[in-house]
């Protein structure tokens, strides 16, 4: 008997609004699978927040050692600048290279191809929504360092206005510079070394070790060229320094000509890795 | 004997494995350097600022780092893996593997995973501690060195413990994989002299994370500071901390057994 | 005629194998030396699928069926010759195809692991575009066919095997594709569930209209579904035809295997020997004998133990190669 197929007619739906509409859903559910996982996050971002109060407490110490202040920042400015990086952290922490290797060797990656949705969508959409609760879980720790510390605030609207879209901007620029690396998997089964890099380069140029200006010249001259002084020194100098309004929408800018550029290679490599992949597959 | 040589036999298997990956031990020299550069960076800069921190000049301070690499060394080759493996054994319920075969299951469980390459660490802290020993222009007679290398190996036991504790809970918690960031955050406190945190934090990291017995008493060991006093205090903490973490181990190992008909 | 929804012709696909000798010293050489070999998955097969028709891909584990499968999905680039699925080159992965086919992978999991499947539907609602009413009106129609209405708010994880692979099923045709490829839906699972799952396939095909190519190394998947059968090996086709002509040969009979308190009795009246072990024996039978064969044998024997099996796969792959043969 033979049977006969229907022909689905494919319906003509906008590209953008089908992308708010994944976009939403994507977010809503992984939001969702968070909350799930609240005793284990609290405890990662307890590891998180180790770093600066590290830097935080031999700074200071450093800083009441040589009557007051360091590199122009007192004690009280220096558990500013950490505790507000803790917030940036939070909000900057996305799928890393090691995450992609999960996911090629795992066959993850396989059934995401089988879909007419490119996979980096599920990683910007997911994180996006899963921030909201870490942001939840993430308040009470920083009432704690707040009160343990005792940081120096002084903060105008704008700041803030500004400090909540860059925040945004840190989280996108490191999720296509990441998720670029993450590709590399494809030509090197371990792409550690090409993420440690990464991670040293970031460290020392972006504010994550120290505040930009403790840094030498030479160094801060640097910071100017690449990425990464946007996604931590930035977004925290824009809620905790002194810049002019000026400075701060130029900082706004330079985020978005970073994430273009962060696009711009993760879309390159993406083509060359696509075409390795199916040549052998998983 | 047959557990050692079990132990072997899983360490040269594991090697042989390893060795396969050549892309790993290249890799991980590059990334020991850069770790080892951004340490370094991290010193200038302090040590542009100030001459000593809480007491310790830059040359002791390197003594300190050397130390924690070498433990960082010990814990990423051989701890780690170990202990990592066996919350995922617990999670996935694969550990009846370990557990039926004819080897005490600590031990097995201790040693069946090895990551040969995260062993460079261990070179690369001997030889800053080497270099900071000949920077302090420091005197060694046998005792000292034989200080230094109990010291190194009480520590090395004690971090050991307190992993097997940590993976031990996996019997109760089943989410771990926040181990790792976890841990890694917390013991990059043994980088500074412990002097420098707050009260409650100095307590948490020696009586808690054993990481000032781990680090700092073989740190001191190297820069003449240690006193006989410190070492046999370390030597009874890390007897009462093995005995804990077997009779914890052997706690939850029973639960375990119960629970999965 | 009209286009046919599958086009194969001197498909070719061609691996790199790494190797190694076992030892401690030869490991240490491959740190400096790779060795390589080259593996001809797919050797150099065509053929035709019309717009729904369900055929069946059958051969033994490393035949090639997956990797032909994977081609035809766009997940693997081909080596040479040329594959075409709908009118579209897979490989190019274009949108418009990838909305139009759904593959499912026994054993492999497409849906979100840690959260409950109804939510993994409604994310492939959004990827997939489809309209609201349509969406749940098929959602619900495979829930129930599939009766898995008590399991969709369970996170995925804590299903079981034939569970997960039940609302995979759900989530991979809720955008109602047009080619449905199905690499080994039933591995893994108890004899039930395989029934369940072939009756469902069946049915979405009547209801629906699809085309379907269904791959296994079950006789009795392709038995159950498939008219048309295409017998792989080595990555070549042996066999490509009514599954009628195949089951005329090989599927016409079945082994019993037979665990007997004497065997070394005569048994050749029961059927034909083709093993004995001591006291176990297995004999070939005719499929419309097994039963009365099975009753004589319980009654006239002293019988421990009783199995009756299908051929397996390697058998009718021997015999399809004898046919040629004799052909």
């Amino acid at each position: 008997m033979t049977v006969v197929p229907e022909t689905s007619p494919l319906r003509r739906v906008g590209r953008l609004r089908s992308l708010a509409d994944f976009y939403m859903t994507a977010m809503r559910t992984q939001m969702q699978a968070q909350f799930q996982y609240r005793a284990a996050t609290y405890m990662y971002l307890l590891g998180m927040v180790a770093e600066p109060v590290i830097y935080l407490v031999v700074w200071t110490t450093i800083a009441d050692q040589s009557g007051g202040a360091v590199g122009g920042l007192t004690a009280g400015e220096f558990a500013a600048y950490y505790i507000v990086w803790t917030l940036v952290r939070t909000m900057n922490i996305v799928f890393t290279p090691y995450g992609w290797e999960e996911r090629i060797r795992e066959g993850e990656l396989t059934g995401q191809l089988l879909r007419p949705l490119h996979p980096i969508h599920y990683d910007v959409a997911g994180f996006a929504g899963g921030k909201i609760p870490w942001l939840l879980y993430y308040i009470p720790i920083a009432a704690v360092l707040t009160l343990v510390f005792d940081p120096t605030f002084d903060v105008r609207p704008t700041e803030v206005a500004v400090f909540t879209v860059a925040i945004w901007g840190a989280y996108l620029i490191r999720t296509f510079n990441q998720s670029a690396l993450g590709l590399v998997t494809f030509w090197t089964t371990r792409v550690g070394a090409l993420f440690s890099l990464y991670i040293v380069l970031e460290l020392l140029l972006s504010g994550r070790l120290v505040p930009l200006t403790i840094m030498p010249e030479w160094a801060q001259t640097l910071a100017w060229l690449l990425p990464f002084r946007w996604t931590f020194y930035f977004p925290i100098e824009a809620l905790v320094g002194d810049l002019s309004n000026q400075e701060l929408l130029a900082g706004l800018a330079m985020q978005l000509f970073w994430i273009f550029v962060g696009i711009g290679i993760f879309s390159l490599v993406w083509r060359y890795a696509i075409r390795r992949y199916t040549a052998v597959g998983n | 004997m047959t557990t050692l040589r079990v132990a072997l036999l899983h360490l040269r298997i594991g090697v042989m494995n390893d060795l396969q990956y050549r892309v790993n031990f290249a890799l991980q020299i590059l990334q020991s350097m850069l770790a080892l550069a951004t340490g370094l960076v991290v010193f200038g800069l302090v040590y542009s600022h100030t001459t000593e921190l809480n007491g310790w000049t830059q040359s002791e301070l390197l003594a300190v780092l050397g130390v924690q690499i070498v433990m960082a060394g010990v814990i990423h080759a051989v701890i780690q893996p170990n202990m990592m493996r066996l919350t995922q054994d617990v999670q996935d319920g694969k550990l009846d593997h370990a557990l039926t075969k004819p080897v005490d299951a600590q031990m097995l469980v201790s040693v069946r995973e090895v990551q040969l390459w995260q062993a460079i660490d261990i070179v690369t802290g001997a030889a800053v501690i080497g270099v900071a020993f000949v920077r302090l222009g420091g005197d060694f007679g046998l005792f000292d060195t034989l200080a230094f290398a109990v010291a190194l190996v009480l520590g090395a036991v004690l971090l050991y413990c307190f992993w097997l504790v940590l993976a031990t809970g996996s019997f109760w918690v089943v989410q771990m994989w926040f181990l790792p960031e976890l841990f890694e955050g917390i013991f990059q406190t043994g980088r500074w002299p412990v002097g420098i945190y707050p009260d409650w934090l100095r307590f948490g990291i020696t009586f808690l994370v054993p990481i000032a017995f781990a680090i700092t008493v073989p740190a001191e060991a190297v820069t003449s500071r240690l006193e006989w006093q410190t070492l046999a205090f370390a030597a009874l903490f890390t007897v009462v901390a093995f005995v804990f973490s077997r009779w914890f181990w052997r706690f939850g190992l029973r639960r375990y057994s119960g629970a999965s008909a | 005629m009209s286009e046919p929804a599958v086009r194969v012709e001197g498909l070719l696909k061609v691996f790199d194998v790494p190797e190694r000798d076992e030892g401690l010293k030869a490991a240490t050489k491959s740190l400096v030396r790779r060795k390589t070999r080259e593996v001809r998955a797919v050797d150099g097969i065509s053929f035709e699928i019309a717009p729904g028709e369900i055929v069946g891909f059958l051969g033994p584990n490393g035949a090639g069926k997956t990797t032909t499968l994977k081609m035809l999905s766009g997940l693997l680039y081909v080596s040479g010759g040329e594959a075409r699925v709908l009118g579209h080159v897979p490989s190019k992965r274009e949108r418009d195809f990838l909305r139009r086919i759904s593959l499912v992978m026994g054993n492999r999991n497409q849906l979100q692991w840690d959260l409950p499947a109804l939510d993994s539907f409604e994310l492939n609602r959004s990827i997939y575009q489809i309209p609201r009413p349509d969406f749940l009106s098929l959602r619900d129609e495979l829930i129930e066919l599939l009766e898995v209405g008590d399991l969709v708010r369970k996170p995925v994880r804590q299903l079981s095997l034939g569970e997960r692979m039940k609302v995979e099923i759900v989530g991979s045709l809720l955008h109602h594709p047009q080619v449905l490829f199905l690499d080994e839906p039933t591995i893994g699972l108890d004899v039930t569930m395989q029934k369940r799952i072939r009756k469902f396939v069946a049915e979405y095909r009547q209801r629906h209209g699809a085309t379907v190519m269904l791959t296994s190394h079950y006789m009795a998947d392709v038995e159950a579904l498939c008219e048309r059968v295409i017998v792989i090996h080595h990555g070549k086709i042996l066999f490509d035809g009514d599954l009628a002509a195949l089951a005329g040969t090989v599927a016409a009979w079945k082994t019993i295997a037979v665990a007997l308190e004497n065997g070394a009795g005569d048994l050749s009246s029961y059927g034909e020997v083709i093993h004995r072990d001591g006291d176990l024996v297995t004999l070939r039978v005719a499929k419309a004998e097994t039963a009365r064969v099975t009753a004589r044998l319980l009654a006239e024997q002293e019988v421990l133990d009783l199995n009756v099996e299908d051929p397996p796969i390697e058998d009718v792959i021997e015999l399809v190669f004898a046919r040629e043969a004799v052909e």
